[in-house]
């Protein structure tokens, strides 16, 4: 590890960066930064709308990591003790807009699945989304121990264009997934 | 039946159900960790409740800020539970209220609104600050 971090510090600046976390990820640290991005958003005057969303998929990105990284920490079944390892960035673009990125580790077998739900996503248009967002909720299909399945969903509805996504394979069992979200 | 009373937290909201004076009311942000656990025994509560009391108009204020995805479908349910409730002859009410700048507040309203079918859902905007505190 090198001592000298000016590297990542000018890299982060120039891709627009304001917020950026790797590590072991639990509740409370969903909430701390949350709230310092909802901090840092009020300070430059964004609107009200647009710091929600961001908000928004803030939150559902950092509490998947929670709940799907392969990278865990804890892995305890108390559910105030889950940690599980994943970054999270918070930026804007050239042109204005926010992002938020994720990356996490995830269970190659659940990769299949993970692409084939956010391609249905990425084809479907506002009101498409809104349709399968109200019927996901109502139908009670979707609920496992680990939360509604909507998540995704909502960042889809939230996100100024469709999500890109990106997975590659880690090793045998592992594979490395991230995606972006543009807000505006 | 003794109230139910949960105080918020940066990640739940308050909970103060008062059967003694029939006032029921959430407020606050609604992203715990894991959210069935933080309203399981809410629901618990609200089915007694039903269960033993007689009153027949039963009025819920909800004043949420911000509610993540698994939030959303847990107040479906509840809405769902209440449906239940009013189709079997109860008046529920539920109050939606939401600051008037709070635009995804107003939008999540709207569409929890059209789909409850029994209890009279109503979108209350909120323009003084001091009547959301």
């Amino acid at each position: 590890m090198r001592t000298n971090l000016f590297k990542y510090y000018d890299e982060m600046k120039q891709d627009g960066v304001f917020l950026y976390f790797n590590g072991p990820v639990s509740q409370r640290v969903v909430e701390g930064l949350a709230d310092s991005m909802r901090s840092k958003m009020r300070a430059e005057e964004a609107g009200m709308g647009v710091m929600q969303r961001v908000f928004s998929i803030l939150v559902e990105q950092m509490q998947n990591i929670v709940r799907y990284s392969s990278d865990r920490h804890v892995d305890s079944t108390d559910s105030g003790g889950e940690m599980a390892h994943g970054q999270v960035v918070v930026g804007r673009e050239m042109d204005g807009s926010f992002f938020v990125a994720c990356g996490n580790k995830v269970s190659a077998k659940d990769c299949a699945t993970l692409t084939a739900s956010l391609q249905v996503l990425r084809s479907m248009n506002k009101d498409e989304l809104k349709a399968y967002y109200r019927e996901r909720r109502k139908s009670g299909e979707c609920v496992t121990d680990k939360g509604a399945g909507l998540g995704l969903v909502e960042m889809a509805r939230k996100a100024f264009r469709p999500m890109d996504f990106d997975i590659v394979p880690v090793d045998g069992g592992t594979s490395f997934f991230s995606m972006k979200v543009v807000i505006q | 039946m003794t109230k139910y009373s949960i105080q918020a937290t940066n990640s739940s909201p308050s909970i103060n159900f008062d059967p003694d004076d029939m006032s029921f009311e959430i407020k606050g942000e609604s992203y715990p960790e894991n959210c069935w656990a933080f309203y399981d025994p809410m629901f618990r509560w609200l089915e007694q409740f039903f269960s033993v009391t007689r009153e027949e108009r039963v009025e819920i204020n909800m004043e949420i800020l911000y509610f993540n995805s698994s939030s959303s479908k847990t107040f479906m349910d509840f809405f769902e539970m209440l449906d239940t409730h009013a189709e079997n002859g109860r008046n529920i009410v539920v109050n939606w209220r939401y600051h008037e700048e709070n635009e995804s507040a107003m939008e999540c309203g709207e569409e929890f609104m059209g789909d409850v079918e029994q209890i009279k859902f109503n979108l209350v905007e909120l323009t003084d600050i001091r009547e959301s505190e």
